[in-house]
């Protein structure tokens, strides 16, 4: 406590109850919380803990949907909440450079006067921070067309584990040596703290226009998005869902999306108002020709923002179907996307478990979300997770991998043998050691750990 | 003596390594050596080339993604993928002759980085043999995936010193339907680069954003759209109207793709003097570029405006390219870039070094990865910005 003085620090049960949760189903104690307003209060922590063999776990908004933020193992959790200022917004060089804390939509916000916005839009940006973004490396619907975090980050400030300030990058688009700044980038608080950010800020497209368009069955929507892709369009955003989800946000969102349906995708173009209507048009041609029952163009802003707001709020809804739910995050090839689904929802089904989908299928990053009330059904959880496994599984058979946005944390690192061979996962291990040689950055995420991974017996459903 | 190995595949790749680390043999680590000149080349025990570690390992074409061996070479690629009406949307030098392997492990990037992203963002998965004998996949075949550490990030651009890229997975595109240009030449440097910047930060997407300037001649902005026939009509009328509004005068030019060919391929064509290659805040660009064209041993600049990336061709007296390239060096640091010397003619190699002398920034860090993929310092000894 003396490191940073009172005000800073978090120690009492009552007061750290919150730090034990995020947005998954994994939860643990801290030993204590602090709150570093500044990189060498970060710095500070980082050493006494380093000398004290104490672990460090960072934390954002605790939005994160894998544990991430979760001390598995113990030790101090970092809140960034009070690190949140925009330190610059550099119109002319194309750049942002912001303190972890700050919310991702504010970012897009303050510099939308500019005509400018940060790409990557998670569902969760009203609450999401760009730290955590940098952790997880997180997408969002509209990184189909202009990618991931990783995409827009051009410079880090980091603090390692054992209180080293290293700064990595800058506003130029590459720098000198190793791409420490692309490495960095989705380690998931394993590697160090990052402190400052720099990023690319985008211009804003002139137009776009929105299309939704149901389908009667989800086979017919999927084969429609693999039609989109090869067509040359390219959309800012493909998102599917499936009839039960298209339900629970209708109930809770209105968004005025068909119910009849047995899929819907919500397809987005954007870039000058030349080529709009082209993209539409045959974006529409070719859902037709798929079986669309039906096609819906946004032809406001306002019913723009709905349709997406459906979309967003997706999660959220989910308790219009019942008060738990478990998400996962497989990617698998686009053009395997029919095949997977039924298997995603036979995983469930066989297992007595109610399934909503609502994804990004552009990318295909499915987001299977497994519906169940643990009051009437206390081992729901268990069987959901079986099924959770099971969908990864059949998404890395398929060539995918078993995390497209959510990140690995402590909900699936035992599954990590899955997608990589243990020569893999060495190498990576290299880079863990080489910059947090003594373990304490985000312990028992990312990689397998013996003592909770001894449980899971990938055999079976390998 | 050097010994030349040719591994026939990736596991003869990874035996070769486990070998030299073994025996502390130095080893080279090229391609098609269509960029022998880069970094600070020394003397090693063995060459490895990686030409017959070759071929299309997998692509369908509906799943936009294209899997080659590490050898192949990138015109292979290409012609592969244009059957299927693809292309990876990248247009790095040497195209005709760089091998995959090469591209990404020199971070080999052309015009076109700032539409399509770089080496580092359409690569999504490699294999790697690396100096212990293991191979280590990172990344996969899916446009998304955030499982594990982002291997893939830290061998672009690494020149062959942590490992050898046996297989890259790559994002690619449908070949777009239609495209245009423009060239158009400016009094000042100001004007041609805020001509660029306006087109940085306008609606349409234009493909290539460059700017060239011969010494004694005037500043040339060449832009390039490709897309559908709407985008690229409104790409061309932005780009005219940009100049315009700059007091620049167009130039009808069907071919302002094959100028960009040649502009791209100036590392080729430096073979004398020096050239420097500085990445830049793309706001430093007009000022380092002003003060490049003014250097006595000046001779050609090209600028990627739109991602910051400028080449500067030093010629003539050795005293006075030296002098000019270091302070090209100094300039990009100042601004908060980094620069290099990208390529140098052989009397000039113990005047000036490859690198910046200022360490890159995390260079502790970089040093730790270096031991920890390469712990007995086997491959490419000395020849990157790490040591």
């Amino acid at each position: 406590m003396d490191v940073l003085g009172r005000g800073k620090v978090v120690a009492t049960r009552e007061d750290m109850l919150t730090y034990e949760y995020d947005g998954s189903a994994d939860t643990a104690s801290p030993d204590a919380v602090v709150l570093p307003e500044t990189t060498a209060d970060v710095a500070a922590v980082a050493r006494f803990c380093h000398e004290h063999g104490v672990p460090i776990v960072p934390r954002g908004a605790g939005t994160g949907l894998s544990g991430g933020a979760i001390p598995v193992e113990g030790g101090v959790v970092m809140s960034f909440a009070r690190m949140a200022r925009i330190l610059e917004i550099d119109v002319p060089n194309l750049r942002a450079v912001v303190q972890p804390g700050v919310v991702n939509l504010h970012l897009s916000t303050a510099v939308a006067p500019h005509g400018l916005y940060f790409v990557p839009d998670p569902s969760s940006q009203k609450a999401c921070t760009l730290g955590g973004n940098v952790a997880e490396n997180s997408g969002g619907p509209h990184t189909l067309a202009y990618g991931v975090t990783t995409n827009h980050v051009t410079g880090l400030e980091i603090v390692l584990s054992d209180g080293t300030i290293a700064r990595l990058g800058g506003k130029a688009v590459e720098d000198e040596g190793y791409d420490l700044v692309g490495t960095f980038v989705g380690s998931e608080g394993t590697l160090g703290m990052v402190t400052e950010i720099t990023v690319k800020l985008t211009p804003l497209a002139e137009d776009r226009r929105t299309v939704l368009a149901a389908f009667t069955t989800m086979d017919q929507a999927s084969e429609t998005v693999s039609a989109i892709i090869a067509s040359g369009v390219v959309p800012a955003a493909i998102e599917m869902m499936d009839n039960l989800a298209t339900q629970a946000v209708e109930e809770s969102v209105h968004a005025g999306y068909p119910l009849d349906a047995g899929g819907i995708l919500l397809v987005e173009v954007e870039g000058v108002r030349d080529g709009l209507e082209d993209a539409r048009e045959r974006i529409e041609a070719i859902c037709r020709a798929n079986g669309a029952s039906s096609l819906r163009l946004a032809a406001t802003a306002l019913e723009r923002e709905k349709l997406w707001a459906g979309r967003k709020g997706a999660f959220a809804a989910m308790g219009r179907l019942a008060p738990d739910y478990y998400v996962q995050d497989g990617v698998i090839p686009r053009t395997r996307l029919p095949e997977i689904l039924r298997r995603v929802n036979e995983a469930a089904a066989s297992r007595g478990l109610r399934i909503a989908n609502v994804f990004h299928a552009g990318d295909g990053n499915l987001h299977p979300l497994i519906v169940f009330d643990l009051r009437k059904e206390p081992d729901a959880l268990r069987r959901a997770q079986e099924a959770g496994l099971e969908i990864l599984a059949a998404c890395v058979e398929a060539g995918g991998s078993i995390t497209g946005e959510h990140g690995v944390g402590m909900e699936k690192n035992c599954f990590m043998p899955l997608q990589f061979r243990p020569d893999d996962l060495a190498a990576m291990r290299r880079v863990k050691d080489a910059f947090d040689p003594a373990g304490l950055a985000n312990p028992g995420k990312v990689f397998p750990t013996p003592s909770r991974c001894r449980e899971f017996s990938l055999g079976a459903v390998r | 003596m050097t010994t030349r190995l040719e591994p026939a595949d990736a596991d003869e790749c990874a035996r070769a390594l486990a070998g030299a680390s073994a025996e502390r043999r130095s080893m080279r680590i090229a391609g098609a050596l269509s960029k022998a000149y880069l970094g600070e080349l020394r003397a090693t025990d063995v060459e490895l080339r990686t030409v017959r570690i070759a071929g299309v390992v997998d692509h369908v074409p509906a799943d936009l993604t294209i899997t080659l061996a590490g050898g192949t070479p990138f015109a292979e690629m290409a012609a592969a993928l244009a059957r299927a009406g693809q292309f990876l949307p990248l247009d790095p030098p040497h195209a005709d002759r760089a091998t995959i392997g090469g591209v990404i492990a020199a971070n080999s990037n052309g015009f076109w980085r700032s539409r399509y992203g770089g080496v580092r963002d359409l690569l999504i998965g490699t294999r790697l043999a690396l100096a212990d004998g293991t191979l280590a996949r990172a990344g996969g075949r899916v446009v998304k995936n955030v499982a594990g550490y982002d291997l893939d990030k830290l061998v672009v651009g690494s020149l062959g010193t942590l490992g050898v890229v046996v297989e890259a997975t790559f994002k690619v595109l449908p070949i777009p339907a239609a495209s245009a240009g423009l060239s158009a030449t400016f009094a000042r440097a100001g004007e041609a680069f805020a001509a660029a910047d306006a087109l940085v930060r306008g609606a349409s997407r234009q493909e290539a954003i460059v700017i060239e300037r011969r010494s004694g001649a005037a500043w040339r902005l060449h832009v390039g759209a490709r897309g559908d026939r709407p985008t690229v009509a409104r790409a061309k009328s932005d780009a005219a109207r940009a100049v315009a509004d700059l007091r620049g005068s167009a130039e009808p030019a069907d071919d302002v793709a094959s100028r960009l060919v040649a502009l791209r391929e100036l590392p080729a064509a430096a073979i004398d003097g020096a050239l420097v290659r500085a990445a830049l805040p793309l706001a430093a660009q007009t000022a380092f570029a002003e003060s490049a064209a003014d250097l006595d041993a000046f001779t050609t600049l090209v600028a990627d405006a739109a991602s910051g990336i400028v080449r500067v061709h030093l010629r003539g007296d050795d005293d006075a390219v030296a002098t000019g390239a270091v302070a090209l060096l100094m300039a990009a640091r100042a601004v908060g870039g980094s620069g290099r010397v990208e390529r140098r003619a052989e009397s000039l190699r113990e005047r000036i070094g490859a690198w910046d002398p200022a360490e890159p920034r995390g260079h502790f860090l970089m040093k730790r990865l270096k031991d920890a993929f390469d712990p007995a310092g086997v491959l490419e000894p000395g020849r990157s910005a790490v040591g």
